[in-house]
């Protein structure tokens, strides 16, 4: 977790979830029970975004359920490409792309988070598609 | 097959069934190459069957199903005397047992363990054997059922086949092998494999093109391609099912894992056959894309098992063990290979599995927790295995030359249509459904049909052998006052003391299997010349029909009084000829075998004239030996109709009870002043809600009502002697000595938690509880709410004082987690657990149910890093307590705050363990469980006869479990009391009183506790050993031992042995 701090610690900390827990404001959201997880790593094992995580899949689940909030601060929900891979092999058949959608959504709904496009360097700016300033714009008005 | 409604549509003007797959069974085409004209030939064959009067049997239980388990419980009953129908599907009897190489965790030879029982099922006289054959039809209830059996034709005489092989030889089609698993191919016409019973071809009507290349080479012309598959009527009083299970194949579901895309993946049971040492490779490991040995192998567990979707929800209960069990093997014989095991949690949680997967570790055998993702081929066919490892964190990429997959056990795809024709339900995954899971596990929803093995779902073959058991008890409920029949009538036997030595020699050609290798002519004339050799022939078949008559006729016309056959092993075969002796009105030990097929033609195929001298030298010396043979009497002795149940807990009540549904009396002896055991101390029972009271009060009711169970409470067993069938005990019961009379003796004396105080902090801190203590309190109603609960599982279990696994503990905290969370739902509960071990029927679905509806947290912890209970210093006694634990999975420690602590305490056996033993002179283990005579297939016996076991004095057990045992012990003890008389060997080992010298080397080395040293009768001063011939089984290991060489062994007496070797030495 000390990889990224990108974002606002003390906001995250601040964060009042509904029901008083994380993991069931994330249920909520998701429709996923992230309790019938065995942690056996399938979905670590197949996400092809691994590689760039700080947490793991399978540890973001782990995170929820012991209702630690620093999960919050991963870069890996940002980086999940909901691929459905995870979804689609986890033999417990939890939807792990909806939880990681669930997470962003704790964030984004509370205007955490947010992209000022014009801090973005316009050279940058120019390699984007324009495809995901078309999300991004969506995500960040909820 | 024709489908069951085949009576009503058979009205045709020739007889011809209508269905169009009914002719699957009826080779025209053959029928047209043999027959012409073509179209009378077909209408003639079909109005002589239906001319032909319809079969019907009477018997009394029908068995479905003749794998390990349709066999035990064909012979359970069979040997108390009722008659039995055993069929199966395939042409052969024996199941998926033998088709596994070894079993765990004895790494016994899986075939030699069960052909004993193949053999002695075909060889049955209560046993009527229908293989090839599936039931159609089925009406009447308990007590009184018909049942259509529909026997396909194999076309083949099973009279006349003896088995030779000389078809397939010559048969020139080629066929993908079921028995492989699709690893190998067999002939259209073939055996299933070389032990397979009955020894009879089987044409595959299927895939047969009729060229009759086999009927030209058959000498025993035994091909016969008019025989029709016909419908047999069998009327019985109840029946067992016991069809098994089939296995998963990832080719739909789970396709990441390649398997039937790449060729060096395999399934877990097609990897078995590479390692029989009769599959298609020899035994030799050999990979599928080059046949070369691999260098890693890797396997994957829980392949459609314990999955939500793609797959089947339930545990298959014997995976981790065989995926270790095949590693193991691999490993002792090739240390070179590496070998991986990906698992999510191994359960080894049987009697010795824990101490077996830590042998295999220690040969070497990698385990990685984590459950692969996918599996890539390479080019040069090896395979690419990516998966995290959980304990690491690391996401890891592992290249294997071969990939075994542990798939799942499915239930048979012909369950729901059998079910359909039984009138019985399945559940929801297609396993045949119980009466109740808990209560009455071997009972289908139809009275009178009861469930035998894997039909109810997974299960390892000491489960399911006393399941098996368990159900023969039952099934033979409902025809317990029909007639019995034991052994068989033999005229009577010939006194032979006076008469002059004749010896009659009869060698084998086993088709060409010894005479196309050796010269069967020349041992013949050799034999000859021999003296008292009164005759001597070859013969075609010594074991066929026609022989035996032959045989029995020149015994009486020859007036021969020993006999030797040339043929094969007497382990498979002696008997039958011991029977041909019997007919003939000869002591049956009048005889001796010489192998000359296993020992001559089969090992030297290559030298002709080495074997024909191998061969006639064993003839030599089995014609030296018989000679010298004396008649030999077995001891028969009665049985007192009574069995001694050590034991009131639920186990000893149920064995109670199933021997008084056969009409046999109990003396149900406990030491507490209640019936129940250890349930009574229970809340409630995993995996169900169901009240401990709500079971066990309705038990104790009905035991005591009974009026065949002798109910003795506060009692204890002070005294005993005897031995099967006749045992004197004495019972301490409520300060009054009673002596009681029995035949047989169940053990049920169950298991304790083991004392713990001084660990975890167990007795020093109030809040620190054990799971019993735990469900007193919550059935008691004085559990205060806690706000954090911690339950640690496997609390002095698996470590090294005590290596073993207690089986239940993980079941236990997973229900009493959950009956906190129903009372206290604010509560917040932890479980620490090493391996979630929840293997039976409705558990793992159980406990996935209490993950996710009460949120409880699971964590794993590892075996060297133990969870530490940190008491409050201010509060010691009373205060809150925080649980450090080492999450493995994140890699870190947590700090737990508690209010409450369970210990999920490991079991040993009961405290007078150590008493039963010297009493009854039966083994058990280091942590007071008793040992099994045979840990797969005698689960419920002692090695000494007349004494059984049941539930958890074996090894902790759940109530499912031990209720199936129980009536498996009562079935087992059943046998010799409705045998009435009993009869020993004849082989018994002899002492001679002059010699011995009272040492007692043989008694302490007896197996079966038949010798005892007693004061000599006509000199009461000296000791000596006594040979009970009632138990001894001769196997001869006190007469090697015995010092003094006071100890002969009949039938293999040192002169007898002795003659046998100059004999030898003289060819030499």
């Amino acid at each position: 977790m000390t990889k990224n701090q990108a974002l606002n610690t003390r906001e995250i900390s601040k964060i009042v979830f509904k029901k008083g827990e994380l993991v069931k404001e994330v249920e909520e959201l998701s429709g996923e029970n992230l309790f019938g997880c065995y942690q056996c790593g399938t979905c670590s094992a197949g996400c092809p975004f691994v590689e760039d995580m700080d947490l793991l899949p399978d540890e973001v689940i782990r995170y929820v359920v012991l209702d630690r909030r620093e999960v919050l601060n991963s870069k890996t929900i940002w980086l999940c490409a909901s691929c459905y891979t995870c979804a689609e092999r986890c033999p417990r058949d939890i939807n792990i792309t909806k939880i990681m959608e669930a997470l962003r959504q704790i964030i984004l709904r509370r205007k955490i988070d947010y992209t000022d496009v014009l801090k973005i360097p316009k050279k940058e700016r120019e390699t984007i598609p324009q495809l995901a300033f078309v999300s991004l714009f969506r995500k960040n008005i909820g | 097959m024709p489908n069951q409604d085949y009576n009503q549509k058979i009205h045709h003007d020739l007889g011809i069934p209508l269905q169009d797959n009914y002719f699957l069974d009826e080779p025209e085409e053959i029928i047209q190459i043999k027959e012409t004209p073509v179209v009378e030939g077909i209408a003639e064959a079909h109005v002589e069957s239906v001319e032909k009067e319809k079969k019907v049997v009477y018997a009394d239980t029908l068995i479905i199903g003749a794998g390990i388990s349709g066999m035990q419980a064909a012979l359970d009953i069979a040997d108390k005397g009722y008659k039995v129908v055993i069929i199966d599907k395939t042409s052969t009897v024996g199941g998926s047992m033998v088709k596994l190489d070894k079993t765990f965790p004895t790494n016994d030879c899986s075939i030699c363990t069960a052909a004993p029982k193949m053999v002695e099922l075909a060889r049955h006289p209560n046993i009527q054997l229908i293989t090839y054959a599936e039931i159609n039809k089925l009406d009447g209830e308990k007590g009184n059922f018909t049942a259509w059996i529909w026997k396909k034709s194999k076309y083949v005489d099973p009279d006349k086949c003896t088995g030779c092989g000389d078809c397939a030889e010559v048969c020139p089609v080629e066929v993908v092998n079921p028995f492989d698993e699709k690893i190998s191919t067999r002939k259209a016409i073939y055996i299933e494999f070389p032990q397979a019973v009955p020894i009879v071809y089987t044409i595959d009507v299927e895939h047969c093109v009729g060229c009759g290349s086999c009927d030209r080479v058959c000498e025993a012309e035994a091909i016969s391609f008019l025989e029709k598959s016909e419908e047999i009527e069998v009327h019985i009083g109840s029946i067992i099912v016991a069809t098994g299970f089939e296995v998963f194949e990832p080719i739909e579901l789970r396709r990441e894992y390649g398997y039937g895309k790449y060729e060096n993946v395999l399934t877990a049971i097609q990897f078995e056959r590479l390692l029989s040492s009769f599959g298609p490779t020899d035994g030799k490991i050999l990979r599928p894309s080059d046949g070369k040995k691999p260098k890693r192998i890797g396997w994957i567990q829980c392949v459609g098992s314990r999955s939500e979707q793609l797959g089947y929800p339930y545990c298959s209960r014997v995976c981790c063990m065989y995926a270790t069990k095949e590693a193991s093997i691999v490993k002792e014989s090739n240390p070179d290979i590496d070998i991986t095991i990906y698992y999510m949690d191994i359960r080894a949680y049987g009697k010795d599995f824990q101490q077996y997967y830590e042998h295999a570790k220690k040969l070497g055998v990698k385990y990685v927790r984590g459950r692969p993702s996918s599996v890539y081929e390479n080019k040069d066919k090896s395979l690419t295995i990516r998966y995290k490892n959980t304990l690491t964190g690391e996401i890891k990429e592992d290249r294997v030359d071969l990939l075994v997959l542990s798939t799942a056990i499915i239930p048979s795809k012909s369950n729901k249509k059998l079910a359909r024709i039984l009138g019985v339900d399945v559940d929801e995954n297609g396993f045949f459904k119980q009466d109740s899971l808990l209560t009455n596990p071997v009972q289908s929803t139809r009275k009178g049909i009861y469930l035998a093995g894997c039909i109810q779902g997974p299960k390892d073959i000491p489960d399911s052998v006393s399941m098996a058991s368990g159900a023969a008890a039952k099934a033979v409920a409902h025809v317990k006052d029909r007639e019995r029949h034991v052994g068989r009538e033999f005229p009577p036997e010939r006194d032979v003391s006076e008469e002059k030595t004749r010896i009659g020699v009869f060698v084998c050609h086993c088709g060409k299997n010894i005479a196309g290798f050796l010269d069967v002519e020349k041992v013949t004339e050799e034999a000859k010349k021999l003296p008292d050799v009164e005759y001597a022939e070859h013969v075609m078949f010594a074991c066929s029909e026609d022989t035996s008559r032959k045989i029995r006729d020149t015994i009486r016309d020859k007036q021969l009084n020993r006999i030797v056959v040339a043929a094969c092993s007497p382990r498979t075969h002696g008997p039958l000829f011991q029977d041909t002796l019997l007919e003939a009105g000869l002591n049956k030990y009048l005889f001796e075998m010489a192998n000359i097929r296993n020992h001559c033609s089969w090992v030297h195929s290559d030298d002709w004239s080495k074997a024909t001298e191998k061969a006639v030298a064993l003839v030599k010396a089995a014609v030296a030996k018989v000679r010298l043979l004396e008649p030999l009497t077995e001891e028969e002795f009665s049985i007192t109709p009574a069995v001694l149940i050590i034991g009131g807990g639920v186990s000893g009540m149920k064995a109670a009870l199933a021997l008084a549904d056969m009409g046999i009396r109990s003396y149900l002896i406990e030491k507490e002043k209640q019936l129940g055991g250890r349930l009574r101390h229970l809340y409630t029972l995993f995996p169900s809600d169901v009240k401990a009271k709500d079971v066990i009060d309705p038990l104790i009711e009905e035991v005591n009502k009974n009026k065949l169970v002798d109910v003795m409470t506060e009692a204890e067993l002070v005294d005993i002697d005897g031995f099967i069938g006749n045992y004197n005990g004495t019972i301490r019961y409520r300060g009054r000595m009673r002596k009681i009379k029995f035949g047989t003796i169940i053990v049920a004396t169950g298991f304790r938690e083991i004392d713990l105080r001084g660990k975890y902090q167990y007795g020093i801190n109030t809040n620190i509880l054990s799971q019993t203590e735990l469900e007193e309190k919550i059935k008691k109603g004085i559990l205060r709410k806690p706000r954090s609960v911690v339950i640690i599982n496997c609390v002095g279990a698996m470590d090294e004082e005590r290596p073993y696994c207690c089986r239940i503990g993980c079941g236990v905290s997973i229900k009493n987690a959950k009956l906190i969370c129903e009372r206290f739902p604010d509560s917040k509960v932890y479980i620490l657990y090493r391996d979630m071990r929840v293997f039976g029927k409705e558990e793992e679905e159980y406990y996935a149910d209490v993950l996710k509806n009460y949120h409880v947290v699971v964590i794993r912890y590892p075996g060297d890093r133990k969870p530490e209970v940190i008491l409050d210093k201010n509060n010691p006694k009373h205060g809150s307590v925080n649980v450090k634990v080492y999450d493995d999975i994140l890699g870190e420690e947590l700090m737990l705050p508690a209010d409450l602590v369970v210990l999920t305490i490991n079991t040993e056996g009961e405290v007078f363990t150590e008493a039963l033993k010297n009493m009854l002179k039966i083994p058990a283990d280091s942590a007071g469980f008793f040992l099994e005579a045979h840990a797969k297939i005698r689960p419920l016996d002692f090695a000494t006869d007349g004494i059984y076991l049941c539930g958890a004095a074996h090894y902790p057990k759940n109530l499912v479990d031990s209720i199936a045992q129980a009536e498996g012990a009562a079935s087992r003890a059943a046998i010799p009391i409705m045998q009435e008389h009993m009869r020993g060997e004849g082989q018994v080992a002899e002492v001679n009183e002059d010699l011995c010298s009272g040492c007692r080397t043989c008694e302490s080395i007896c197996t079966y506790s038949a010798i005892e040293i007693k004061p000599r009768l006509d000199d009461t001063d000296r000791l000596v050993a006594t040979v009970n011939t009632a138990l001894c089984k001769g196997c001869g290991l006190c007469a090697g031992a015995c010092p003094s060489g006071a100890i002969e062994q009949k039938g293999f007496k040192t002169k007898q042995i002795e003659v046998m070797l100059e004999a030898l030495l003289q060819e030499m």
